[in-house]
């Protein structure tokens, strides 16, 4: 293994924050978790790229060359993307930001805590099949949240089940805005794309021009994709050159409603036309959806001679 | 109100981008504004910056919700404006004032209103066809009013870019203003800088725009245009607005105002990058710069804290 940049000690004071531990550490940053001056946890961000390696001991972030410094200010607007995107953003699907502050010559945000994992180590730990029921719950609320983003003229730019968090009373929370982009001001990206394979819609890779609420519509897809799959669809680029996705509507026939799966069809459309166009859209067609009927079980019928009355 | 807008500024193949725009709106008036800063003189991207905020504030202290008199609220703007920059000039002892074009739209109770100095223009479309438009104050635009060359010919006169009117002149501007114009749903406004007409006529702007969803088809026809600037491509900018509820695709992308408070207001400011950057090269933030983000951040969370 290289060199790789130091995370911060456990019980190191960063402003009114001590730092627990570490949570996750990615291709931009160092997520903590830590206690504020009453004592209650919150998540914090340290903008620290690991293709730079600036901290091996101590605290401060330093810049060796001339060149890394000017790659490490560039990346930094990536993070004050994320933090513009999401400070406006108050949505209990949507992971909320506390406080955002620059020490140690680096940056930092402040989210709020939550418990639970995300929906990725949900898929893999499970053994049997993802029922349609937590599908549903799962995704009904993250388009509430995801319609909020949209609704503040924000795309988010990588849905994926790793970047979607359960609470341990199993609601959603949307995280990593990393990749989010104002869409109506800029239209031009300033930054390297960003994406993830299997997730980010074709025009992701091709037409940044074309970017929509309809991009996040295949991620939100792929993501239903993996979690009946437990496996990421084919990449979007691939797919565009030879497209080997079998439709959901094929792999997963008698086992989930034709609805489900054909919304999860309908999202992964490579033609960005041909998908829903609007969070809202989808939602409408998912909520139409009537429910399978499953067997009665003895509590049902009861429930039902019980309130047929005054239902 | 219903509408949607577009807005979207390109530097084209030049070091810097001088034409600023933004809009924004109360519940229930829009105003639309660009400035393209004149290269030649003395910060050109200055003067399009002063006009374009100064427009903005005096909306914003103005339209309360509503505009008591558009044409007016124009007219002064211009003139305010044309006053602003000379005074920065003085205030930094500039040899010369910056100076600007400027074209800005109220839209209020389904009329439209406008006034222009310089090039910088404004385009009506109604199914298709242009039923409203600036006139430019230009050298060029004289010449074929007086018939002595064709409309054709504007866009390669060697004089095309040299205008009699624009705000920091050392005359007072001839500030043109429109009628009161009933707008109805489905009409396209259009405000662009030189660098967009010169290349794009407005028969093909209009059979770009029409029967389209703006938001899909604007880039599209910026980009193209973009091309056709060629190697010595100018700054080009573009508003565009949608009046009325979207008919091509549905909602979210419909402003919807009555959301907004009594006295609230939302803007958007093209941040268009104005440092030249070495080929295409990364450019790193200043000290500065990251503390106006940070405090810009900090702000913002305090808003929406409820």
């Amino acid at each position: 293994m290289g060199v790789t940049n130091q995370a911060l000690p456990s019980g190191y004071q960063l402003l009114n924050y001590r730092i627990d531990r570490q949570i996750s550490r990615g291709g931009f940053s160092i997520v903590y978790r830590a206690f504020d001056d009453s004592g209650a946890p919150v998540a914090i961000k340290e903008y620290l790229p690991s293709s730079l390696v600036l901290r091996t001991e101590g605290d401060i972030v330093r810049a060796s060359t001339a060149e890394n410094l000017t790659s490490f200010r560039y990346g930094m607007k990536c993070f004050f993307e994320e933090g513009r995107a999401l400070a406006k953003i108050n949505h209990p699907n949507v992971v909320r930001v506390l406080n955002f502050f620059r020490a140690n010559e680096t940056v930092y945000m402040v989210m709020r805590y939550e418990r639970g994992r995300t929906l990725q180590q949900q898929i893999q730990m499970r053994q049997d099949q993802v029922s349609e029921r937590l599908v549903r719950h799962v995704f009904m609320h993250l388009l509430n949240g995801l319609r909020e983003v949209h609704t503040h003229k924000l795309l988010h730019l990588d849905i994926k089940p790793a970047n979607v968090y359960l609470r341990t009373d199993g609601t959603p929370v949307l995280l990593d805005f990393g990749a989010a982009r104002q869409t109506l001001t800029n239209t031009r990206p300033k930054l390297a794309p960003m994406y993830t394979p299997g997730f980010a819609a074709p025009e992701q890779y091709r037409e940044p021009d074309r970017l929509g609420p309809w991009t996040d519509v295949y991620g939100i897809g792929a993501s239903m994709f993996a979690c009946l799959a437990a496996f990421a669809p084919q990449a979007a680029d691939a797919r565009l050159s030879e497209d080997h996705l079998v439709s959901a509507k094929k792999i997963w026939a008698g086992g989930y409603s034709d609805n489900l799966l054909e919304v999860i069809d309908w999202c992964l459309r490579l033609d960005p036309l041909e998908r829903p166009q609007s969070v809202f859209a989808l939602q409408k067609t998912i909520r139409d959806i009537p429910p399978r009927k499953r067997k009665l079980t003895f509590l049902d019928t009861l429930k039902k001679k019980l309130f047929s009355e005054v239902m | 109100m219903r509408f949607t807008i577009f807005q979207e500024s390109r530097r084209g193949q030049r070091k810097v981008n001088q034409d600023r725009l933004a809009y924004t709106y109360s519940r229930d008036t829009l105003l639309l504004v660009m400035a393209d800063g004149m290269g030649g003189h003395a910060g050109g991207e200055i003067a399009a910056q002063i006009a374009v905020r100064l427009f903005i504030e005096r909306f914003q202290q103005e339209a309360k919700p509503t505009l008591k008199n558009p044409l007016k609220f124009l007219q002064d703007s211009m003139l305010r404006g044309h006053q602003a920059l000379g005074s920065y000039a003085n205030q930094f002892s500039m040899l010369e004032t910056p100076r600007t074009t400027c074209v800005a739209c109220v839209i209020q109770s389904n009329y439209a209103y406008w006034a222009h100095v310089g090039d910088s223009r404004l385009y009506l479309f109604r199914q298709g066809g242009l039923i409203g438009q600036t006139k430019d104050h230009s050298k060029v635009q004289y010449l074929v009013d007086q018939g002595i060359i064709g409309a054709h010919e504007v866009v390669d006169h060697p004089d095309r870019n040299k205008i009699f009117s624009c705000l920091g002149g050392l005359v007072d501007p001839v500030v043109d203003l429109s009628r009161r114009t009933p707008l109805r749903t489905g009409d396209l406004i259009v405000l662009c800088t030189d660098g967009l007409w010169s290349v794009y006529p407005q028969e093909e702007i209009a059979r770009a725009l029409t029967g389209t969803s703006i938001l899909k088809s604007s880039p599209t026809l910026m980009r193209e245009a973009e091309l056709r600037g060629g190697p010595e491509g100018d700054n080009l900018s573009v508003i565009i607005v949608r009046w009325g509820p979207e008919t091509v695709v549905d909602e979210p992308t419909t402003t919807i105002t009555e959301t907004l408070g009594l006295g609230e207001f939302q803007t958007e400011i093209d941040r268009t990058l104005t440092l030249t950057d070495r080929k295409g090269a990364q450019r790193d933030l200043t000290d500065d710069e990251i503390e106006h983000a940070i405090a810009e951040i900090q702000a913002t969370i305090k808003r929406y804290r409820r």
